[in-house]
């Protein structure tokens, strides 16, 4: 798998990597004051539910530019590594879940052939990681024990939030960034240079 | 000059080689290139700034095409064979380049583990590897240097690393891009030294490519001249070259070393008096501290309208630091600074900028949109331009810095005189009435140094005041005013004729004199000989 | 000194028990295994404990809110036992506050083992032993530490982005609409920098002739010793004995179910 891939593709998944891990962290400080809000409620983790989409924007971007079997797996796994690199006391806990999610997200595209990259197979794709790690959460944060209702709106809050956060946002802020004319040398830029070229034929 | 060596096995042969960043069949950026690189022997690339010489220096280590999603058609071949029939990483491992931008040369956090990187793709066994780097760094003067942080390096001192690093292949071929421009004088000549020794020790072949090649001509064996069309104008041995194919190089632009040159010095050229008495700029008792290194140490100084003052010291001296500081960009720990008798705080950010042009020394940190076009309307868009005035405007632009082709193309992806063009360009928009440039000379060829001098002076002449940060010698001594500084402090204001007395300071600084005084000093040494 | 552990083998037994302990919803398992770990933690490494303790707090909060969230809203399966407390329209009932506690106790275990590796491994060595121990492709390794390099440079890059746009008469964004235009202005740039020096540093290593061969010499060398075996042991092994006591004790609780 990865003889097919560029070293500068392997280096963009790390970077995209790095650029979202420091994001993530910006935006838990947002989710704590979420959560302190919902915390007399004993709902605090709420909080983080709505801004886990940005950790998954990574896998569905890298894949979307990409466009390769295995990237958006490989790209939430490394964003996971770096995690860790960057010295996250969550990090090693981060690189499990990363496995997992990285697995949900890929799946869509594989059920697609890695052809299809449409706005709505990112959206669905958000979905599956949503699904994928609320299932692994169920477990290991013992969210099991909880009160069937909550557990529902939990699953709820993070497949929009993933939906929104990494689907769409992750296709735009990847569109925005073939525009500049940096994605040249990827699938996705590529791409926006056939279309160019065909419309002003 | 060494005298040509016997019967040279080339080591390198092109043939009709064309290259495109785009498809090969609309625009080529070089077209049917034929030439051969010898073993042992030191050549020289020439041409003006964007004709294609970096692009061929990575068509020729097999790079490009692929890295960049270019095409060619014609071929390469090493030793003999065609470059794509090695493997990968096989050709990368005997022909090795120093960039042209230090920052994209490493890919590691420590001065070790880079150099060690390069070892470990050679397979070197690991109980050498200690001892080979400890050896290079010695070799390029920078012992003790491994732990160190490679983003911490002064910009003199990454260049020797990237040498260093480079030194460690298995080489064959030694393609040095422009290294010394970001050289402080004596660095650059120390660093010349250096790549001699080591070529003669090694016995390798060097291609160098550089504007300004007076310095490396005594070891340069032979001169190849890319035209801006794209073709090889020239192939011949320096002395024949600067002397009968002349107007070649004169039409294309390029700098003749010195010796051969008979264009008007500079100083003659611009040596126009306009210093009024308005201060524009006044500085009194300037420091600045990063962290515990005091960078700047109780500077003054004073800028009148219409006046050009040259700032110039070694590499780390301060320069960009005192520069950023004038631009209101840093802020003073202690000390003034005022324009128009104001204090520079005291601004509205918005009629500061208006009146205030400033050029960062990396010319990349001024892009701030995706078009060249962009880049050069940006500031008129601002200040409400209608639409055919941005045009006519950036159309001159465009036509005086030689960016009309590349309208539409990403700043980033220019050449780098190129880049170096456009980020002063972008300032020229509005006419500020103080510029403030850092080295925006670097890796222009003579014409369009001559060009942006003259723009410059003509905006001096409008009674702008201009203070550029330079390493170039010849620059300096147009100037008005130099001020000299030697490890934050400032250790000469005045005019250059009297700084071209001081040879003690000259030394300390690490500068030298300039081209028009260093070949009477020869003609003085040789005139001595004789008599 | 668990510094000097191999990482990859340390990164192991950290995660079994991370995982394991996602079994369990008493509250004496958990509380003993912590109890080891601390012990570990202020005995074979040299962290000072006030740092420890700066470090560890957002995981303490964390811990917290997960528990208070276990007690108010357990399910039936969990929430059996007498009324303890009662609380607006909330009954915290033994079983739920004895859920509560036991995964506020997991998730401090898995925070204290994440500390205590994050705290004791140099970054560049974790990536050569996943390398040199996992058979990780270095193509992978060393494009992912080409990328953590640019970590430092951001800052500054983000630093010279915003001087760029003063000198280029941009003014501060006010309102909400200006914040976004500006936030457009900044992320993108960035980004693009990013994936330029991307493109950038993978020809640099490829013209150091770097090739993703898996056939190269390691300068660090990284090996796995007996002591390396002997921390896992250790690790794992406290872990089984601590399920197997609790068992014994009978306190031991997998899933809603008492053993
Ligand atoms: N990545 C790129 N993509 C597209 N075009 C490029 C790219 N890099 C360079 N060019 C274009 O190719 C031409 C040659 O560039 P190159 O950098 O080889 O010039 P150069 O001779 O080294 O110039 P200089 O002396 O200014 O460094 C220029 O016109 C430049 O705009
Ligand atoms: N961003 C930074 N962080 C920390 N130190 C810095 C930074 N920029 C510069 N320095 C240090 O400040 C000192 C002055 O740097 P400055 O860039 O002003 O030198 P300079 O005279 O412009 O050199 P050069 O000729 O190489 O451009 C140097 O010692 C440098 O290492
Ligand atoms: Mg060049
Ligand atoms: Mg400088």
């Amino acid at each position: 798998m990865t003889k097919q891939w560029k070293l500068k593709e392997i280096v963009l998944m790390s970077i995209l990597g790095v650029v979202f891990g420091v994001i993530y962290l910006l935006f838990f400080l947002v989710g704590e004051g979420i959560r302190n809000v919902l915390a007399p409620f004993g709902l605090a983790p709420f909080g983080y539910e709505v801004i886990y989409g940005v950790w998954f924007i990574v896998a569905i971007m890298a894949a979307y530019i990409l466009r390769k079997p295995g990237v958006a797996f490989t790209a939430e796994l490394i964003a996971g590594v770096i995690e860790v690199l960057l010295g996250s006391a969550a990090g090693p806990g981060l690189l499990l879940s990363a496995a997992i999610q990285g697995a949900g997200a890929e799946l869509v595209f594989a059920l697609t052939g890695w052809k299809d990259y449409r706005l709505r197979i990112l959206v669905l794709s958000g979905i599956s990681t949503a699904v994928v790690s609320f299932a692994w959460h169920l477990y290991s944060a013992g969210m099991i024990a909880l009160a069937p209702w909550l557990i529902v709106s939990t699953l709820i809050v993070r497949i929009i939030s993933a939906a929104l956060i990494s689907g769409v946002f992750g296709k735009w802020l990847s569109d925005q960034l073939a525009r500049t004319g940096v994605l040249r040398g990827y699938a996705l830029g590529k791409e926006l240079q056939r279309k160019r070229t065909y419309e002003s034929a | 000059m060494k005298v040509l060596k016997k019967r040279q096995k080339p080591i390198i042969e092109v043939r009709n080689f064309s290259f495109s960043y785009g498809e090969i069949d609309e625009q080529r950026l070089f077209n049917g290139l034929d030439f051969k690189l010898n073993q042992n022997e030191v050549t020289l690339l020439m041409g003006a700034s964007g004709s294609g010489k970096s692009s061929l220096a990575l068509c020729l280590n097999g790079l490009y095409p692929e890295a960049v999603e270019g095409t060619c058609s014609g071929d390469i071949l090493f030793f003999g064979q065609h470059i794509q029939e090695y493997g990968k990483g096989e050709l990368t491992q005997q022909i090795g380049i120093v960039f042209q931008d230090p920052e994209s040369q490493f890919c590691m956090i420590t001065v070790e583990d880079e150099l060690a990187f390069t070892l470990e793709n050679r397979k070197v066994p690991a109980s050498d590897i200690r001892g080979r780097i400890e050896s290079v760094l010695r070799a390029v003067g920078m012992e003790g240097f491994n732990q160190h942080k490679i983003h911490e390096l002064s910009g003199g001192q990454k260049q020797k690393i990237a040498l260093a690093s480079v030194l460690l292949l298995d080489l064959e071929l030694l393609i040095l891009d422009e290294p010394t421009a970001y050289l402080d004088p004596i660095s650059s000549f120390e660093f010349i030294e250096l790549v001699e020794r080591i070529q003669a020790e090694q016995q390798i072949s060097v291609l160098i490519i550089e504007h300004q090649a007076e310095d490396w001509l005594r070891l340069i064996e032979r001169v190849l001249v890319i035209g801006r069309d794209g073709t090889l104008l020239a192939d011949n041995t320096p002395d024949r070259l600067f002397s009968e194919q002349k107007q070649i190089l004169e039409r294309e632009g390029v700098f003749l070393p010195g010796e051969y040159s008979n264009s008007p010095v500079y100083r003659e050229r611009w040596n126009w008096d306009m210093k009024s008495d308005e201060k524009v700029l006044s500085v009194r008792d300037l420091s600045f501290s990063r962290g515990k290194q005091n960078v700047l140490k109780n500077v003054n100084m004073d800028v009148y309208s219409g006046e050009f003052v040259a700032v110039a010291g070694e590499n780390g001296a301060g320069k960009s630091t005192l520069l950023q500081l004038l631009a209101g960009l840093l802020e003073p720990d202690g000390g003034d600074i005022s324009m128009f008798e104001r204090p520079l705080r005291k601004w509205q950010e918005n009629d500061l900028r208006k009146r205030m042009g400033f050029v960062f020394q990396n010319p990349e940190h001024q892009f701030i949109t995706d078009t060249v076009y962009e880049e050069l309307v940006f500031g008129m868009k601002l200040n409400g331009y209608a639409k055919e005035e941005m045009e006519s405007a950036a159309g001159d632009l465009m036509a005086q810095f030689h960016l009309k082709e590349h309208r539409h193309s990403n700043p980033f992806a220019l050449s780098g005189g190129q880049k170096r063009r456009l980020s002063v360009a972008t300032v020229l928009d509005e006419t500020p009435d103080i510029l403030l440039f850092d080295e925006p000379t670097f890796g222009q060829d003579a014409a369009t140094t001559v060009e942006l001098m003259n723009y410059v002076m003509g905006l001096k002449a409008k009674g702008k005041a201009i203070i550029f940060v330079t390493h170039d010698m010849n620059i300096l001594d147009a100037a008005d005013q130099v001020v000299i500084l030697t490890r934050g402090e400032v250790a000469f204001a005045g005019t250059p004729n009297a700084l071209w007395e001081k040879g003690k300071l000259l030394f300390e600084a690490r500068l030298r004199l300039p081209a028009r005084l260093r070949q009477k000093q020869q003609e003085g040494e040789i005139y001595d000989l004789i008599h | 000194m668990i510094s000097s552990i191999n990482p990859s083998i340390k990164m192991v037994a950290v995660f079994i028990p991370g995982i394991l302990l996602g079994l369990t919803y008493d509250v004496f398992t958990p509380l003993l295994y912590f109890i080891f770990i601390l012990t570990v933690t202020f005995t074979m490494t040299d962290i000072p404990i006030f740092r420890w303790l700066k470090l560890f707090s957002p995981f303490l909060i964390l811990a917290l809110g997960f528990a208070w969230m276990t007690m108010l809203y357990a399910n039936q399966t969990f929430s059996g036992g007498d009324e303890i407390f009662s609380l607006w329209v909330f009954e915290v009932t033994a079983g739920s506050f004895q859920t509560g506690v036991s995964v506020g106790l997991r998730s401090l275990c898995f925070g204290a083992l994440s500390l205590m590796f994050i705290l004791t491994t140099d970054s560049t060595k974790l990536m050569l032993s996943f390398m040199q121990q996992f058979r990780l492709p270095p193509k992978i390794t060393y494009g992912i530490l080409a990328g953590y390099r640019f970590l430092p440079v951001f800052q500054h890059e983000l630093q010279i982005l915003k001087q760029a746009h003063r000198i280029r008469g941009v003014v501060r964004a006010r309102g909400i609409k200006g914040r976004l235009n500006q936030f457009r202005r900044y992320a993108i740039p960035l980004l693009a920098n990013g994936i330029r020096k991307a493109e950038r540093v993978s020809i640099a290593m490829e013209s150091k002739g770097f090739t993703g061969d898996t056939d190269r010499t390691h300068y660090h060398r990284m090996t796995v010793e007996k002591r390396d075996w002997l921390f896992f042991a250790l690790m794992i092994g406290v872990l089984l004995g601590v399920f197997a006591l609790s068992y014994y004790l009978g306190y031991l609780r997998i899933f809603g179910r008492q053993f």
